[in-house]
């Protein structure tokens, strides 16, 4: 099976922490990978040396087999193919929620300023193309009725909706969801759990950050768990949730262990 | 403050049929075109000649403000040294007017290119810089260029280049100091191109990446936009219209001088921006054009301009801190 990204001995220092220890971890082609662990344990940060937030301390970062992304620019890391959603809801509030897919679409666009300013054949016609297509994702993600509000006006779970839509639109291999259920009731979790199949059925790689057990457990082909900045587990959802070790980083150490 | 009276407008715009906006539209044009007609109304000026006002301050005001807006209101890029491009343009005019046998209109692409130039070198090492640190370089740079200005003798130092030719006959409009209508109508040509560009670019891409580095630049780089690229660009057309500014004021004053290039004109237009109300075009123009009108007609404001203008400014940002005409905050009905 393919890898579309490979983390191969990476390590993240911020002064004296180590948020991540030699991590090794892949996604393989299609598939939902879910990475859980305690708070802190550097799930996040994971996240932001793969999207060029933060340059490794050690190790690579090999995305689709060949490329690696260390010290490449976040916007040609987004170009190259990977794209992500936030933690904390972070839209673009006053742009309506149209706008901002298309805004993350313009990745992909070819013309620029002279283009834009003349209303040149080629920048008409992907300005309309970009349009089309980002009615598209926010059909896609049931948003559609809400396309010209503005971002900051939106519900919650239509946020966090155009949050996973905004990202589609850059055309990624790999999307990379950051808690995408957080604050959501039982049954919106479900939907979300059922979007977000469809969306790796539509040929897109899923890496996931999760706290919900049951979402994990429903959805995800492979686990992989972290503590303290390093990897724990790596199986499927049922050897993982019976693996002493993931239990302890949870639960702690019975106090008869010692 | 829930009242936006530019919703109010952008809203009777668009449920106008097109027959509508168009007459609208040209006769805005055309009241504008005929403004140097009304000297003999209540829109005189008592101390200085109606029609030169319109063009300096008015006329260049609205210009250089639309061209900060662009950096500031559209991009959130803080540039305190706008004043810079003006002056690069002026004395392009300047030296170039005096030394060689260029004509202005032959001058006015120099300028212009040589006030972007500048722009890029600026913008390449500072872009990278954020919020107050930006401020802080973009205020060093006005003050050393009019300081490197004052200093080199080659130039005239202190006392400046007098003597800069004017503008060649166009058509039948001849431009004399007796005869200031022809600069009004050349910067408001301008002010028409810079209006119909920013219109342009803001609807396509260029002004969804300066949105949205205004917004979130962070996520804004991790959603593919080249931050670095957009924001270069938004200093260079900025420039390249505080150039444009700079060459038409030199070949409308024929001198120069540094003391003419002050932190005050760059914090000035700055206010012109902010008090009409950053990111929009129209609200811009507004804000210009009472700064810069209101004290030149009503002379006891123009004894005391900075404190009556300090004054304003306070009241303003407490009563609508988002200026006269703020930015777009409505939402398109859901038919689009």
């Amino acid at each position: 099976m393919k890898k579309v990204l490979e983390l191969k001995g990476v390590t993240m220092q911020f002064g004296g922490v180590t948020a991540l220890n030699d991590v090794n971890l892949h996604v393989n082609e299609g598939e939902i990978l879910a990475l859980i662990g305690p708070n802190g344990a550097g799930k996040t940060t994971v996240f932001n040396v793969v999207t060029g937030v933060y340059k490794v301390t050690k190790g690579d970062i090999v995305f689709n087999g060949e490329i690696s992304v260390v010290g490449k620019k976040r916007w040609q890391i987004t170009e190259a193919g990977i794209a992500r959603t936030f933690q904390n809801v972070r839209l673009f509030g006053e742009m309506t929620a149209l706008e901002n897919v298309i805004t993350a679409g313009d990745v992909r666009s070819k013309s620029g300023f002279v283009g834009s300013l003349f209303g040149l054949p080629r920048s008409r016609r992907e300005e309309k193309a970009n349009r089309e297509k980002a009615m598209e994702l926010l059909k896609f993600m049931g948003i559609d009725h809400v396309a010209h509000k503005l971002g900051k006006n939106l519900p919650y779970g239509d946020q966090r909706r155009l949050e996973i839509a905004r990202a589609l639109g850059t055309e990624p291999k790999l999307l990379l969801l950051d808690e995408p259920a957080a604050g959501f009731n039982p049954s919106e979790k479900v939907a979300l759990a059922e979007t977000i199949k469809k969306i790796r059925d539509a040929g897109y790689t899923i890496l996931l950050i999760e706290h919900d057990m049951s979402l994990i457990m429903g959805i995800s082909d492979r686990v992989v768990v972290l503590d303290f900045g390093s990897k724990i587990a790596d199986d499927s959802p049922q050897v993982v949730q019976n693996d002493a070790r993931v239990i302890e980083a949870y639960l702690g150490v019975p106090a008869d262990a010692s | 403050m829930a009242f936006n009276l530019r919703d109010k407008g952008a809203e009777l715009w668009e449920r106008s049929p097109k027959p509508a906006r168009v007459a609208i539209a040209s006769s805005a044009m055309i009241f504008a075109i005929c403004l140097p007609f009304l000297g003999g109304t209540f829109l005189n000026t008592p101390i200085s000649s109606y029609e030169a006002v319109l063009v300096y301050p008015v006329g260049l005001f609205v210009l250089m403000a639309l061209g900060l807006n662009i950096v500031v209101g559209k991009s959130g890029l803080l540039d305190l040294g706008y004043v810079a491009f003006f002056a690069i343009g002026a004395y392009t005019m300047a030296i170039l007017g005096t030394t060689t046998s260029l004509n202005f209109w032959e001058i006015l692409p120099i300028g212009i290119a040589l006030a972007m130039l500048s722009g890029v070198i600026l913008g390449l090492p500072t872009l990278r810089l954020r919020g107050d640190y930006l401020a802080i370089v973009t205020l060093g740079f006005g003050e050393i260029v009019r300081i490197v200005a004052l200093n080199t003798m080659a130039i005239g130092g202190p006392n400046g280049i007098a003597n800069i030719p004017t503008p060649p006959k166009f058509l039948s409009l001849e431009y004399t100091l007796q005869n200031q209508k022809a600069y009004y109508w050349t910067v408001l040509l301008l002010i028409f191109l810079v209006i119909w560009m920013i219109r342009r670019l803001s609807s396509r891409r260029p002004g969804r990446a300066w949105e949205s580095i205004r917004q979130d630049e962070d996520v804004a780089d991790l959603m593919g936009v080249r931050t670095l690229k957009y924001k270069i660009w938004a200093f260079a057309i900025g420039a390249a219209i505080g150039g444009a500014g700079g060459v038409v004021f030199a070949a409308k004053s024929m001198f120069v001088a540094p003391e003419m290039f002050t932190l005050n004109t760059s914090i000035l237009i700055l206010a012109c921006v902010v008090f009409g109300g950053m990111g929009n075009i129209w609200g811009v123009i507004t804000g210009a054009v009472i700064l810069a009108y209101l004290p030149e007609r009503i002379r006891f404001i123009s004894d005391a301009r900075l404190l009556i203008f300090g004054l304003v400014l306070v009241i303003m940002m407490n009563v609508r801190a988002d200026g006269i005409l703020p930015r777009k905050k409505r939402e398109k009905s859901l038919q689009s």
